[in-house]
């Protein structure tokens, strides 16, 4: 039994392991797909880290808690009190993970302006509350890249407004222990089709979805907006910002493709005799990631403790004079 | 503008060329002549450098730090200036010429592979527009330019003109690399967090990033132990220098992740 402590707890043990979890790395970020770092093999090898740190630091205290008592505020004290606080830091993130793994919640969330999303029916939470989306908008740099993507967001708590935040990349919500980020955006089509009897309909569509119209068996695929269209540059937008607004998109006779074309925001395009479609405007819907995770706060601790522990290890270093002989 | 800084990262690269081959020389024949002419171009160069990193600033209205190019100029320089004042205090003079080629060699890289992006101006993307950028990517740097240092102190001591090298500057070369590697994984990780909420994500410049802290890691634990001390410390070193090297060129060209501008 002693034995089998004294394994798990040395050194030598541990630096093993890490040594094999950075040969797993490198075989997992090369070779492998990436859901490797989340199979049981990888996520067994962090474990035993943590156990072996946790024992190995708990030694370590043990071992040098003389010399913290006897020579308090020494360059070996503030030495040996770096080294353990970097390896206590470790062990503090190592647990956050941990329980990330075991209990954390991550889901994906669309919103168009308007919508209000409960969060109870995301994420299993405490304290329920809604957000809704007042706005999303992308900014522009003057070369027409993004330059930042902004969802305003109100938050309610039984029905009652008592926040309004800008979520931007870099720049989540952070409310009751619920986390929200800008992560992506889409477009939603609006789609105005006139039949034979002049019926008018209006739809929204995402990219890549499929138009039906009444009084004609051809089938319209609307594939892509192109916010900045020039017909060199094919599929892809010049830039992001919408400067010449396009649709591309493809019609269909039973299955088989009659031809591709990209219609102008407001330009009425025949399909079939009398049957005529206009996409009549574009509006970005977001796409936020809300995060739950218990072990964020245990997480940034050990990082702020590591961060500490290495510099005062560093700044106590043992200095040797300038012209000693090599031992 | 990138044409003329060009030719400026030529003059720079030839004195650094020079001041390795005067060091080479100096320290064979041991006449102190070649090596202050060493010295002088060094710094020469150094200053040099320093012009090209204010003009990139200049140019691109912020620190150059945020994309790949802006970053191997700036750890080149801080790899250089490190060595200028270390060994103003230590005995290094049998090292420039190792430090000097690898800075060199280092250098010569932005004209060969990223030379069309010495004029280049881009708007920072999102992602990027975050405080935290500057200590994440400062602290990165230096790590390198420390582990550069050392691995080529480490090369050096496999010669006999290396011998002066104590293996205690490599440890201290590698023990403030390795904080200023976990600085800025710790730092990067808190920057994840914020900007794609999560402050770990496998991606591979974070885990080559890992690997490399891995193998200083253990460096740091046995470097002083009998079955280590020596020439199997040594090779630790230049092994953690390759992976340094993989983490900064091999993830951006072969293993496209998260870290698409860097």
């Amino acid at each position: 039994m002693h034995r089998i402590y004294n394994f798990i707890s040395s050194m030598k043990t541990g630096l093993v392991l890490l040594l094999l979890i950075g040969l797993a790395s490198a075989i997992g970020s090369s070779l492998l797909p990436s859901t490797f770092f989340q199979t049981p093999l990888f996520e067994l090898l962090l474990l035993l880290l943590l156990v072996n740190m946790i024992l190995c630091t708990i030694n370590r205290i043990k071992r040098t808690s003389r010399v913290l008592i006897s020579k308090p505020g020494s360059r070996v004290w503030l030495r040996q009190l770096g080294i353990i606080s970097l390896h206590l830091g470790i062990v503090l993130i190592l647990i956050g993970g941990l329980v990330y793994s075991t209990s954390g919640q991550n889901e994906r969330i669309h919103l168009m302006s308007g919508d209000q999303v409960d969060m109870g029916q995301v994420l299993d939470i405490k304290h329920p509350f809604t957000i809704e989306l007042d706005e999303f908008r992308i900014e522009f740099n003057e070369d027409g890249s993004p330059s930042q993507y902004i969802s305003e967001v109100t938050v309610l708590e039984q029905g009652q407004a008592v926040e309004q935040v800008a979520i931007s990349v870099n720049y989540p919500l952070n409310y009751r222990g619920v986390k929200a980020y800008q992560s992506s955006f889409g477009y939603l089509i609006t789609t105005q089709y006139v039949a034979k009897n002049n019926t008018e309909k209006v739809e929204g569509f995402l990219e890549g979805q499929w138009l039906e119209p009444a009084d004609t068996n051809r089938r319209i695929k609307i594939y892509k907006y192109i916010p900045n269209f020039n017909p060199e540059y094919g599929m892809a937008s010049v830039s992001m910002r919408p400067d010449n607004p396009h649709i591309v998109f493809s019609v269909y006779e039973d299955n088989k493709l009659l031809g591709v074309g990209a219609a102008k925001i407001n330009e009425p395009t025949q399909i079939d005799e009398n049957v005529y479609i206009t996409f009549s405007g574009v509006e970005p819907y977001t796409i936020l990631d809300v995060k739950a995770d218990p072990g964020l706060p245990l997480v940034m601790v050990g990082g702020i403790i590591l961060m500490l522990g290495v510099c005062l290890a560093l700044l106590a270093a043992p200095v040797r004079k300038k012209n000693s002989v090599q031992t | 503008m990138g044409s003329m800084l060009a030719m400026v990262v030529y003059v720079v690269l030839f004195a650094y060329l020079l001041s390795a081959i005067l060091y080479f020389l100096g320290s064979k024949t041991g006449k102190e002549n070649i090596l202050k002419l060493a010295l002088i171009l060094a710094i020469l160069g150094c200053v040099l450098h320093l012009a090209i990193l204010v003009m990139r600033t200049v140019l691109t209205g912020m620190l150059p730090l945020t994309n790949g190019m802006d970053y191997l100029l700036c750890f080149t320089w801080i790899t250089v200036l490190m060595y200028l004042l270390l060994t103003s205090r230590y005995q290094l003079k049998s090292a420039g010429g190792i430090v000097m080629l690898m800075s060199a060699i280092l250098l010569s890289l932005v004209l060969v592979l990223m030379t069309g992006q010495l004029g280049s101006v881009a708007p920072l993307m999102p992602a990027l527009k975050s405080p935290w950028l500057t200590v994440h990517v400062v602290t990165a740097a230096i790590s390198y330019s420390a582990f550069t240092l050392a691995a080529g102190l480490a090369v050096m001591q496999f010669f006999p003109a290396g011998r002066s090298i104590k293996d205690d500057y490599v440890y201290l070369l590698v023990a403030g690399g390795f904080a200023l590697l976990s600085l800025s994984i710790v730092l990067g990780a808190i920057w994840a967090e914020q900007a794609w909420g999560r402050y770990w994500s496998w991606d591979p410049k974070e885990t080559w990033a890992l690997i490399t802290w891995i193998i200083y890691a253990v460096y740091l634990h046995v470097h002083r132990t009998r079955e280590w001390r020596g020439n199997a410390a040594r090779w630790m070193v230049i092994g953690g220098f390759v992976l340094v090297l993989f983490t900064f060129f091999g993830v951006n060209y072969l293993l496209p992740g998260l870290h698409s501008y860097a």
